[in-house]
């Protein structure tokens, strides 16, 4: 490769570069110093070394923002993805009108989440949302979504199930993916529905799964918007719910960033939430080595 | 792509908390504001096309209210413009306090806005607020009018920062025709009282559930007090273990969540429907009575016109006369930012805004109270049913703030958090105010 080609190339890649470094790589190394200070926005930042890091190890709600945070992303992820896996082996079968049902589940992903979310805040009353009466007509317990500790969460996931549009069409893709003679070959071995599933369907699909489990899980790490506005007890606070269950790690960086303007405490908070993340991949990627398999390998 | 999630990980999350941050740090306060008229020549606030005489100038004024509220400052705005030939006032409604926050943090932002008293210590504290002292002073302008608590609600550290047009108290309001249902002839005057008529209104089924509750949850910080309490001492120092705040807590506890249980209570407010809507307990007939403000009127007229309703003073604990008439004021005030273009014009308009005239109409629009001692007994309120309740409130020697301190935002949200978990039985209230207290001696001075 000549200089020039060199040249040409960062040439036509500097739109990317120059968008990258303003607007990631600059405030990133900002916020990794900005969380060695005291900063509340509007002063000088004072230097204040790692004491940031060492007061989070002793916030109680830095940990039960943490542990939402993690309860939702260990449940919340896989019940997802298995409801989305499941939508997808079903709208996979062929049948009269299959576009229509497919349709028919993708259909609330594009709702905005602010919208459903209000929706769902009435859904899930306990006294007089629908979910409850229908949990009564079939003689089912009632619980307080929204004001018992307890089911604060549960009815997040819940939330999610209602919005599994996106990882279904992946893994739509993915099934349809998979050679019939795979499918073909298994029955002449005498495999039924369950055994194909499990020792065709489920094998070749599987990197696509990792890869969706990691994506959810990122994504579940930044979890803010349905638990702000769940909690939410008027216009613009950002409250933590009922006895804070419903403080996940975004909204207690919201609160230490914006209600006590604590911003180097809340940029420490993100690079926590930043190893958090690096871990918990690194020991997916690990566990799964042995379990996924890559046709092309 | 380990290296393309932590990458996409690492620019959410940062560039998120950190877009703010990032642009203010190159940020440098400008030059403490003289009084003095200077009108900011070179720095034009808005872009537009400039139709009006070159020599105007336009304040930019984005406001945190919305709806109805947001028209009838529209209306004043209308009116302070036609007033005068040198200074446009552009309203915007924007009811986002985290935008409010963010332009302040720049080098150039908008003029003048609205928030609450408790955040002017904070503010102020970090340098945000523009000290009005210097612009009253030159102008000759009264403060003595103002409701003294109102004020002082407005000030940090001897300095005024903001000034308030409308002020809010919460008192006792009870439904009359349930009253009369449960035989109860007048309305509660002493604690003991009330305690008699919430054992009175609260209607239990056979399993224990609750089908109609005496009185909401109310608000403790005001209930502390009723009950003589305080939350912080002359110094400033937070004291959530005051006797009477313990009081207070000790009356809703002991005589309350523990005779009806705590799930029990939870359960059936759950079911309450949203506060502005006529689903409001309140209106409903769930609850017989609450703790609650001024814009009730106006709110009752809107979502519940048919309610038989009355209100009074918070009740004081039996024999102690001199702690009748207690309640929290709080109060919406206007503000000029450090980094303002045009602070003499803003303070102009600021000047119109708390003005006798301005703060009339807008606080009559609104159902709020006027922070000014004149307006009290101004008949223009008297289309408000029950108005002059919440009116003779703000004369009361036992009308209390909230200091508005750097800690006050995290103080409350201690506290707020705490207050669950005593009312749910978790901690009792003299172990739930030490644990706050352990806190407040981290908050940031």
């Amino acid at each position: 490769m000549t200089h020039r080609s060199v040249l040409r190339g960062l040439l036509f890649a500097s739109p990317w570069i120059v968008g990258f470094v303003i607007f990631q790589l600059v405030p990133i190394v900002a916020s990794a110093y900005f969380s060695l200070t005291n900063f509340n926005l509007f002063q000088d930042p004072q230097f204040v070394g790692l004491r940031n890091y060492q007061r989070l190890a002793g916030d109680e709600l830095f940990w039960k923002s943490l542990t939402n945070t993690l309860y939702l992303t260990v449940i919340g992820v896989p019940v997802s993805l298995t409801a989305a896996l499941c939508a997808a082996l079903a709208l996979n079968m062929r049948v009269r009108g299959q576009s229509l049902f497919r349709l028919f589940v993708f259909l609330p992903t594009v709702v905005p989440v602010v919208a459903a979310t209000y929706i769902w805040r009435w859904l899930l009353n306990a006294q007089y949302g629908y979910v409850n009466q229908a949990l009564g007509t079939v003689g089912l317990g009632q619980p307080l979504w929204l004001d018992d500790p307890f089911w604060t969460k549960p009815a997040l996931i819940l939330m999610s199930l209602w919005v599994t549009g996106s990882a279904m069409v992946v893994f739509l893709a993915a099934l349809q993916d998979v050679p019939d003679m795979y499918y073909e070959a298994a029955v002449i071995d005498g495999a039924g529905p369950w055994a194909k599933f499990r020792y065709v369907t489920l094998p070749l699909i599987s990197p696509v799964i990792l890869f969706e489990t990691i994506i959810a899980s990122i994504f579940t790490l930044q979890y803010f918007t349905q638990a702000f506005l769940l909690g939410q007890t008027r216009l613009n606070a950002a409250s933590g719910g009922p006895e804070n269950s419903l403080l996940v790690y975004g909204l207690y960086v919201f609160q230490q960033a914006f209600v006590n303007l604590n911003m180097g405490y809340a940029s420490a908070m993100a690079w926590v939430l930043l190893f958090v993340a690096l871990a918990g991949t690194f020991v997916l990627l690990r566990v799964s080595r042995n379990r996924v398999f890559y046709g092309g390998d | 792509m380990r290296s393309a999630t932590a990458a996409t990980l690492t620019a959410v999350i940062t560039a998120a908390v950190v877009a703010v941050a990032a642009c203010s740090s190159s940020a440098t306060p400008p030059p403490a504001g003289s009084a003095g008229s200077a009108p900011v020549a070179s720095s034009p606030a808005s872009v537009g096309p400039s139709t009006a005489p070159a020599e105007k100038v336009t304040v930019n004024f984005p406001y945190l209210w919305g709806g109805p509220e947001g028209e009838a400052l529209e209306k004043v705005i209308a009116a302070f413009n036609s007033s005068q030939n040198g200074i446009t006032v552009k309203g915007a409604s924007s009811p986002d306090f985290q935008k409010q926050l963010a332009s302040m943090s720049g080098s150039n932002g908008f003029d003048i806005s609205d928030n609450f008293g408790s955040t002017v210590g904070s503010w102020a504290s970090k340098g945000i607020l523009e000290p009005l002292d210097g612009y009253m002073a030159s102008g000759g302008f009264d403060t003595t009018d103002f409701v003294p608590t109102a004020l002082q609600s407005n000030q940090y550290q001897g300095k005024t920062y903001a000034l308030p047009i409308a002020v809010h108290t919460l008192l006792l309001m009870y439904n009359k025709k349930m009253f009369a249902d449960a035989g109860i002839a007048a309305p509660p005057t002493t604690t003991s009282e009330l305690q008699a008529d919430i054992a009175k209104l609260t209607k239990v089924d056979t399993s224990g559930n609750i089908t109609q509750f005496g009185m909401r949850s109310p608000d403790y910080l005001t209930l502390a007090y009723a009950f003589g309490g305080k939350w912080y001492d002359d110094q400033g120092n937070p004291t959530p273990d005051d006797a009477g705040n313990l009081a207070a807590l000790h009356f809703w506890v002991d005589n309350v969540v523990k005779k009806y249980g705590a799930d029990k209570i939870k359960k059936f407010e759950s079911g309450y429907g949203e506060y502005a809507s006529a689903q409001n307990p309140f209106y409903t007939g769930k609850a017989a009575m609450t703790l609650d403000g001024e814009w009730q009127p106006v709110f009752i007229k809107q979502y519940a016109p048919n309610l038989d309703w009355g209100v009074v003073a918070i009740p004081y604990p039996d024999g102690q006369t001199s702690l009748g008439g207690a309640t929290q004021l709080t109060s919406s005030m206007f503000f000029i930012p450090k980094n303002a273009p045009h602070k003499q014009e803003a303070w102009e308009f600021l000047k119109y805004l708390t003005g006798p005239a301005a703060m009339t109409q807008f606080s009559h629009a609104l159902g709020n109270l006027p922070a000014r001692t004149s307006l009290l007994g101004d008949p223009v309120y008297n289309d408000l049913p029950q108005f002059n309740v919440w009116l003779d409130s703000l004369k009361s020697p036992n009308l209390r703030i909230f200091a508005s301190l750097p800690s006050t935002a995290e103080y409350q949200k201690d506290l707020a958090d705490e207050f669950q978990l005593v009312a749910n039985l978790q901690d009792t209230p003299e172990a739930g105010m030490a644990k706050v207290k352990a806190k407040a001696a981290n908050y940031s001075q």
